[in-house]
């Protein structure tokens, strides 16, 4: 009943350093695992019924390409043995401005990943600054040409709302960074995470968010900024030129399956959702010693399912029809959620047209106060 | 068969955590009433309840044999709940005895309740046993609370027995003097019955337990009986004495303490303060000083979205089987549903019920605040007794509205003196009298509005006396005052269940305090949300609780999902505990923000 996973997750925890904001399964400076990670990654591959047939594949962090040039070319070998790209696939590797040559580039080129997500956060010196990133805007202006020689689509990173931000620098921002003209951007309020440096010194009163009014400002300044230029808006923090969403993480909200693999990461296969341990070392200690690195599993009933996969569908701005809701879980949208959906329309928060349901700009601004009413 | 002379009846009166519950473990122990095996803590509070708060909600009466100088003695010790709510079934189990120990703690020295209480066990003619409890204390003053004692309630110091109830010292003393120094009771075990009912409870399998204590003739197995004030009549199939569990006799007679089983279904039926006689001519006068269970504080209790009312009805029902002096009546509220009304003997016997529907029954309840029972006569000249604030007739229908006075003993460090009568002013309070029990300790009395004292005074007082502060009250009576109805509204709907009945000249700072708080209370929606307090159609106060503007998840990816989803699901979890009125979701809690006060001012 479950349809055989066709996307794949790959997580490398390794990073120069941690960023104040990140909470993220990260090690900081210890290019000494990074043998013995490839080595687990080849255990965890191994438990796959084998080689599997993919649309997508995803290697997110971290850093990927904190692996050293020999190392990231053991990592595609990996995946290639272990993966089949379909035709038409789409192959994402995370980046970021510093630390990326020729290289590194070619080789992934050459093992044929097709798109590059990097993490660009701001061209802005102050605010790399504050948000403790190595890079400067000068390296992602020497990086892009040589992305754009080898990969079909260049996704930027941006961030706003940081402390100390004004809606007009958000804005000059947010202009630079599309002048750039990337094929894809995805754009994140910045919050303050359990277990980042950033919370404990929010704590203390060191750092001072941005008022809630600015902050939503800034959501629309740049939503309507890219609405107006003819970016598809698709997703609540992402937008694309066309013919150029990210289709892998597309599968997450419309609440496919997906395999994944590496420390903390979350695969969806056969129904159940399992997460890997996520400290780093306990990972590469239990895969590496025969044990499962799996540390959370769950399934749930199928209209806990059903609900869940509505929620996220709704974060998807093109919304969701009552027709493919009842064809993906054999249950009608009306029954399930009737009640919170009527009072929603009637506080203009989502829209009900034609058999659809989709996100208002209203209901998008505040939509985490919908979904407890729909789980 | 024992004889009068060599029984005596008594109870022991004591301030909260002043020890009384040990020293009637060490009596039990004394006396080998119960096998030292068996032996636990606070062996007669045996509710749940009584032992997690460390009071006595119900009496109980236990039997001890005791050979002093080779003759036999049958100590009854009735033990009778302490706390103000309950003070009638105080003033029966008095009526029952001969004596009372007034047991006084070594270092906290004399309280309010240890005040009020000796008053009434004087009242009653007993007498008066002094203890001093906790001799073993390190900070022990036993000279200055034996002074406390003779300057407040004129104990002769030499009569003093000093105790640890703790070690058991002086417990041998004690003994002796219950038997030496208690009268034995007067009453003719050849006359007709007549017997004081004390208390009941209510077991399971064999019906209401009557607790009675025998002032003349007797009463034995299989003979039949009569409640002369409930007006019914029943066959006696067990008598017996606790000891501390049932032990069935034969016989009770004059002067002794004991149960009745009669297959009596309902405890509705077993009125505390009633006589017990035979039925027809023979019978006893009625003995005085019946009266039916005073309710003096209401509030609605309602089930919470998704909770059935059919099953908070059964659980009250089950609850009133054991309790008959609470008191509920179904009602609905425009913005809670279909709920009950119920009422109480005080502010602890509200809590405790509350506590135990949701201890024993699992229900998760919605409360609105407690108010105090008014009185109304109306233009037409009807007489109004009002449970709940929606029953307030029009202003203009109105010719008297009466609220119940209490008469308040509060003990105290005398350095809060200022603070206490600042308290009381600000409350309406009219002073009566100030006496320095010791140096540094005084007791003041004040006349106050019942509304007032159940609020937030006993708070007030521990906080203006860092703890030391105590305090009891009665009952005075009921008095005129310029009330009104202060109505709550949420964006324009009366919350009928936020409604309150107050002072005129408290209606701003109460109507300013309730929409703070309230706003408080109230998460931020999608929407404003408007909180006004109204007196009829004119505003007071108002205030806003402003939109939520910006309130979604940037990053959600594969391993976000199941994170996310849960804490939503809890957030669900959270809103159902919520009633929603409009559109807008009030937590429980804020049914209880008509409480706050607001700031003492100037």
């Amino acid at each position: 009943m479950f349809a055989p996973a066709r996307a794949a997750y790959i997580h490398v925890p390794f990073c120069l350093r941690r960023c104040g904001y990140c909470n993220f399964t990260v090690v900081a400076g210890r290019p000494e695992l990074h043998q013995a990670y490839l080595q687990a990654l080849e255990r965890e591959f191994q438990t796959l019924p084998g080689p599997v047939p993919v649309d997508t594949l995803y290697v997110g962090g971290g850093t990927p390409t904190q692996l050293r040039a020999r190392e990231l070319s053991e990592l595609c070998r990996l995946l290639r043995t272990a993966f089949i790209p379909q035709s038409g696939y789409e192959w994402t590797v995370e980046a970021n401005p510093d630390g990326l040559d020729r290289v590194k580039l070619d080789i992934l080129c050459e093992a044929g990943v097709n798109r590059i997500s990097l993490g660009v956060q701001s061209l802005q010196p102050g605010k790399l600054q504050l948000l403790e990133r190595a890079h400067r805007a000068p390296d992602v202006l020497r990086i892009l040409p040589l992305l754009r020689a080898r990969f079909r689509s260049v996704s930027l990173d941006l961030i706003c709302a940081v402390p100390g931000e004004s809606l007009a620098a958000w804005q000059a921002d947010l202009l630079a960074a599309v002048a750039l003209d990337p094929d894809h951007l995805s754009i994140y309020s910045l919050t303050f995470e359990k277990g980042s440096l950033f919370w404990g010194r929010l704590q203390r009163g060191q750092l001072q968010p941005v008022a809630e009014e600015t902050e939503r400002a800034m959501l629309e300044a740049a939503w309507d900024h890219l609405a107006a230029t003819g970016w598809d808006h698709y997703e609540v923090s992402n937008f694309a030129r066309p013919a150029h969403r990210s289709r892998h993480n597309e599968v997450y909200w419309r609440g496919e399956s997906y395999w994944a693999f590496g420390p903390g990461a979350t695969r969806y296969v056969d129904g159940w959702r399992e997460t890997n341990h996520r400290s780093t070392t306990t990972y590469l200690r239990r895969v590496l010693s025969g044990q499962s690195p799996v540390a959370e599993r769950e399934k749930l009933a199928p209209v806990d399912r059903a609900r869940e996969m509505l929620v996220f569908r709704l974060r998807m701005l093109e919304g969701i029809s009552r027709v493919e809701f009842r064809q993906r879980t054999g249950l009608e949208l009306d029954d399930l959620v009737g009640v919170p959906l009527r009072k929603f329309v009637d506080l203009g928060l989502l829209q009900d047209q034609h058999g659809c349901i989709r996100l208002t700009r209203a209901g998008l601004l505040v939509s985490d106060a919908m979904w407890p009413e729909f789980l | 068969m024992i004889e009068c002379d060599h029984i005596r009846n008594f109870c022991i009166i004591a301030h909260i955590d002043h020890g009384k519950s040990t020293l009637a473990d060490r009596l039990l122990e004394a006396t080998a009433t119960v096998n030292p095996r068996l032996m636990k803590d606070q062996l007669l509070d045996d509710m749940e309840l009584e032992r997690a708060r460390g009071i006595t909600i119900k009496a109980r009466a236990v039997a001890m044999q005791y050979a002093q100088r080779g003759e036999l003695f049958e100590l009854n010790l009735i033990d009778t709940p302490g706390h103000v709510d309950f003070q009638y079934e105080v003033s029966r189990s008095l009526a029952c005895c001969e004596g009372a120990m007034l047991l006084v703690d070594a270092f906290q020295g004399v309280e309010a309740q240890s005040v009020a209480s000796a008053y009434a066990a004087m009242e009653h003619d007993l007498r008066i046993l002094p203890v001093i409890n906790k001799i073993d204390l390190k900070h022990a003053r036993v000279d200055e609370v034996a002074e406390e004692m003779e300057q407040s309630l004129g104990i002769d110091p030499s009569e003093i027995i000093k105790v640890s109830a703790k070690t058991g010292v002086g417990v041998p003393e004690l003994l002796q003097a219950i038997c030496t120094r208690i009268p034995a009771p007067q009453g003719d075990p050849h006359g007709a019955l007549q017997a004081m009912v004390f208390d009941s409870h209510y077991d399971e399998f064999r019906g209401a337990i009557t607790y009675v204590r025998l002032m003349n003739g007797r009463v034995t197995r299989g003979q039949k009986i009569r409640f002369l004030g409930g007006g019914t009549t029943h066959e006696v199939l067990e008598v017996g004495q606790f000891a501390p569990h049932k032990r069935p006799c034969h016989e009770l007679q004059a002067g002794q303490v004991g149960y009745l089983v009669c297959n009596i279904k309902s405890l509705d039926m077993v009125h505390i303060g009633d006589t017990v006689s035979v039925p027809g001519e023979g019978a006893a006068p009625a003995l005085t000083g019946y009266q039916p269970p005073q309710r003096m504080v209401y509030c609605g209790l309602y089930p919470s979205d998704g909770q059935d009312f059919s099953e908070l009805r059964e659980a009250l029902e089950k609850l009133s089987i054991n309790d008959p002096s609470f008191d509920f009546q179904p009602e609905t509220s425009d913005a809670l549903g279909f709920g009950f009304r119920c009422g109480f003997l005080g502010l602890l016997h509200m809590e405790i019920i509350q506590q135990r529907l949701e201890q024993e029954a699992n229900i998760d309840l919605v409360q609105t605040a407690p108010n105090v029972t008014y009185q109304v006569t109306t233009r037409q000249g009807e007489e109004l007794e009002i449970h709940r604030p929606q029953e307030v007739p029009d202003a203009g229908d109105i010719v008297e509205f009466r609220q119940p006075l209490v008469r308040v003993n509060f003990v105290l460090p005398s350095e809060n003196i200022g603070t206490l009568m600042k308290l009381c002013q600000d409350r309406r309070g009219v002073h009566r009298a100030t006496e320095y029990i010791s140096p540094t300790r005084a007791m003041l009395r004040y006349d106050l509005p019942l509304a007032e004292v159940i609020y937030d005074l006993h708070d007030k007082l521990k906080s203006a006396t860092r703890g030391y502060g105590t305090m009891d009250y009665e009952l005075i009576g009921y008095f005129p005052a310029d009330l009104v109805r202060l109505d709550i509204l949420v964006n324009g709907t009366r919350v009928d269940a936020l409604s309150i009945i107050c002072e005129k000249a408290d209606a701003d700072r109460r109507g300013r305090a309730i929409t703070r708080k309230l706003k408080s209370e109230i998460d931020r929606h999608m929407f404003e949300v408007a909180v006004q307090a109204a007196i009829g159609s004119r505003v007071i106060a108002r205030e806003t609780v402003p939109a939520m503007r910006k309130n979604v998840t940037a990053k959600c990816y594969g391993g976000d999902i199941t994170r996310k989803r849960k804490l939503w699901a809890k957030q669900r979890e959270g809103k159902k505990r919520m009633k929603s009125i409009g559109r807008v979701d009030i937590p429980q809690k804020a049914f209880m923000a008509v409480l706050d006060t607001g700031n003492d001012k100037k």
